[in-house]
């Protein structure tokens, strides 16, 4: 089944009037997954982009959410869930290294004993409309994690773009309510899609092994030279899930929250004391690859990085993780195992 | 701009003779634009240095991570000159700490080949200081920097607010700013004294805001204008237009004032106090 790319407005449209609708946008001069509808003032999704800016995963995990709130009201003191029940969204045009990013956190929230329930109530009103690519910048490397550009297993529901229509592929029941609703856009038929190849490529096979024997290795001298320990590469990861707990108080309202916190911080991990595990940048930069490479496959079976490219892109100091599994790689050849 | 075989060969040299520990260039990446920050330890690292029309970062910070190998070799051009008389004039490091190989630069390119802006709004491409100079000095264009202040200057003060505002709401609180700025040496940031709880950790527009303008006020009058914190920017946005208004008010209130870190001396105009400062706020 396809329908137009003529028609793309009708099914927003018809979407956008049975729950909200989040598109991938350039909006203020960044790119994000914005709203769609007049009121919002994204009338069109842009697809142009390879990859949003900020990735989808404040839809399910907000850079700041209120926990609870607590103070002392006319009964006396109270303490009160934020916790509300989210009406179902949908997550439009979302690139396959993003919905397998959300794959990732749903491991980190909902699995091996603990669930989340402020990500669960999210992620149970989302439906994920993921967008095959068409393309892939020199800065995607997905196939090399795991993931393929032209397939996004875990969405809801897949569009392929053709030059003059988007065939469609309910892929759960989510999906399925979805392409009922936009039956009368529907026609038979699918489109020309030429597979699309990642240029950059990695060798990550035993990569995790390699690392777990690597903790005091000289090389997190030489990769972490140039990195200035910000944190934009873990606020544009579409994977980095880590948040502080914290709390505002104002005379109208206390409340705790959960924000995004970084590994690159040299507060992240300062301790009751002063004493820091992480002072130095290095052990700090070792965390973060060692969480993506190596600590994460080793709990869950899969890397914590989908191969979005845009670390790559973005990170200040040009620290490229690609470069890092290609050193770590190389260097057993150089070095007979630490540790 | 291409410096990269003299780069190499005085590396190597001055690595190999002993006159420094290490070297701070950058290195090639994986794609043809890439280059990355990075310290040459031995004559064979020294040989993989690259100095290009690419190499967009600032490195003048970076020696102080470096400094305890001993005496640090630093590729300088403009930018990384004047961070240098920053650091030894907020008592960071000695001038005999560093060797300063000196670049004519003129300037760099994004990776589409645009120059960079804050290369086009550079007013000291050719080191302040070096020890040595590798080749001719580069023009100097001198080009307009303060076409953005007049602009904020011109606005009113809803749209003043809503400038800021839009700005702030974007910032997303990494810290690139700070981190790359050769101003924010404090041991602990004000934004990190979390103890003392100046800084809020929710991300929202009052927060960036405080955050923003306070260390914008705090870099002030020591400001070198070399852009990086607006180039380190993951959200693109435009921080020197703040900093550059500075500085044009240091220079219209106090000057003459051509931006800081152009000597390793002050004084600096916000912390100084003459009988004869201009008065009119108070």
């Amino acid at each position: 089944m396809l329908f137009k790319k003529s028609r793309l407005a009708e099914v927003l449209d018809a979407t956008a009037q049975a729950m909200d609708v989040y598109v991938p946008a350039i909006v203020e001069g960044t790119s994000c997954f914005a709203p769609y509808g007049e009121d919002a003032g994204v009338t069109e999704p842009n697809f142009e982009l390879q990859n949003t800016k900020i990735p989808p995963k404040g839809l399910l995990f907000p850079s700041t959410e209120k926990l609870y709130t607590w103070g002392k009201g006319p009964e006396g003191a109270f303490i009160e869930s934020a916790l509300d029940k989210p009406a179902p969204f949908v997550a439009f045009g979302v690139r396959p290294c993003d919905v397998a990013a959300i794959e990732r956190m749903d491991q980190v929230f909902l699995t091996k004993g603990y669930i989340d329930e402020f990500y669960q109530a999210k992620r149970e009103a989302l439906t994920c409309v993921a967008l095959a690519c068409n393309r892939a910048s020199d800065a995607c490397f997905c196939t090399s994690m795991g993931q393929s550009p032209n397939e996004a297993p875990e969405a809801d529901l897949l569009l392929v773009e053709g030059e003059d229509a988007f065939e469609i592929h309910p892929q759960t029941e989510k999906g399925q309510a979805l392409a009922d609703l936009w039956k009368p856009f529907l026609e038979e038929g699918s489109v020309d899609h030429k597979p699309v190849e990642c240029s950059t490529q990695v060798n990550m096979e035993g990569v995790a092994q390699k690392l777990h024997g690597m903790f005091d290795s000289p090389l997190w001298d030489e990769v972490s030279t140039a990195c200035l320990t910000c944190g934009s590469c873990t606020f544009i990861c579409p994977t980095c899930h880590c948040f502080d707990l914290s709390q505002a108080r104002k005379k109208e309202e206390n409340a705790r929250f959960r924000c995004w916190d970084s590994c690159m911080f040299k507060d992240y991990t300062l301790m009751a004391g002063n004493h820091n595990p992480r002072e130095q940048k290095r052990n700090r930069v070792r965390q973060r690859f060692m969480h993506k490479l190596c600590f994460f496959e080793e709990r869950y079976g899969e890397p914590l990085c989908v191969g979005c490219g845009r670390c790559l892109v973005d990170c200040p100091a040009t620290m490229d993780i690609t470069a890092i599994i290609d050193k770590v790689n190389a260097w057993e050849e150089k070095e007979a195992s630490h540790v | 701009m291409d410096f990269t075989e003299q780069v190499r060969k005085r590396a190597s040299q001055l690595i190999e003779e002993g006159t420094v520990a290490c070297v701070i260039g950058w290195s090639a990446g994986r794609l043809k634009y890439q280059r990355t920050p990075t310290c040459a330890d031995t004559p064979e690292q020294a040989s993989n240095l690259v100095c290009d029309q690419h190499c967009e970062h600032a490195l003048g910070k970076y020696v102080l991570e470096q400094k305890d190998k001993g005496r640090v070799g630093l590729v300088a051009r403009g930018c990384e000159s004047r961070a240098i008389n920053r650091l030894i004039a907020d008592r960071q490091i000695n001038r005999e700490d560093v060797y300063l190989i000196g670049i004519p630069c003129t300037g760099c390119t994004t990776r589409d080949g645009v120059e960079l802006k804050r290369c086009h709004e550079c007013q000291f491409r050719n080191p302040v200081i070096y020890d040595e100079l590798l080749g001719e000095p580069a023009p100097e264009p001198k080009n307009d920097r303060f076409a953005d202040v007049r602009k904020l200057e011109a606005m009113s003060r809803e749209e003043r607010r809503a400038f800021f505002d839009l700005m702030y709401e974007t910032c997303i609180r990494c810290h690139a700013c700070r981190q790359a700025c050769p101003c924010c040496t404090c041991k602990v940031c004000f934004a990190e004294q979390e103890r003392e709880g100046w800084q809020g950790k929710q991300f929202d527009v009052e927060q960036a805001r405080y955050y923003g303008v306070t260390r914008s006020f705090h870099v002030a009058d020591r400001c070198i204008e070399c852009g990086e914190c607006e180039r380190v920017c993951p959200m693109g946005l435009p921080l020197m237009t703040l900093m550059h208004k500075q500085i044009k008010d240091i220079d219209e209130l106090f000057g003459p004032y051509e931006g800081g870190g152009l000597s390793d001396e002050g004084p600096d105009a916000l912390r100084t106090f003459k009988t004869d400062d201009i008065e009119e706020f108070m």
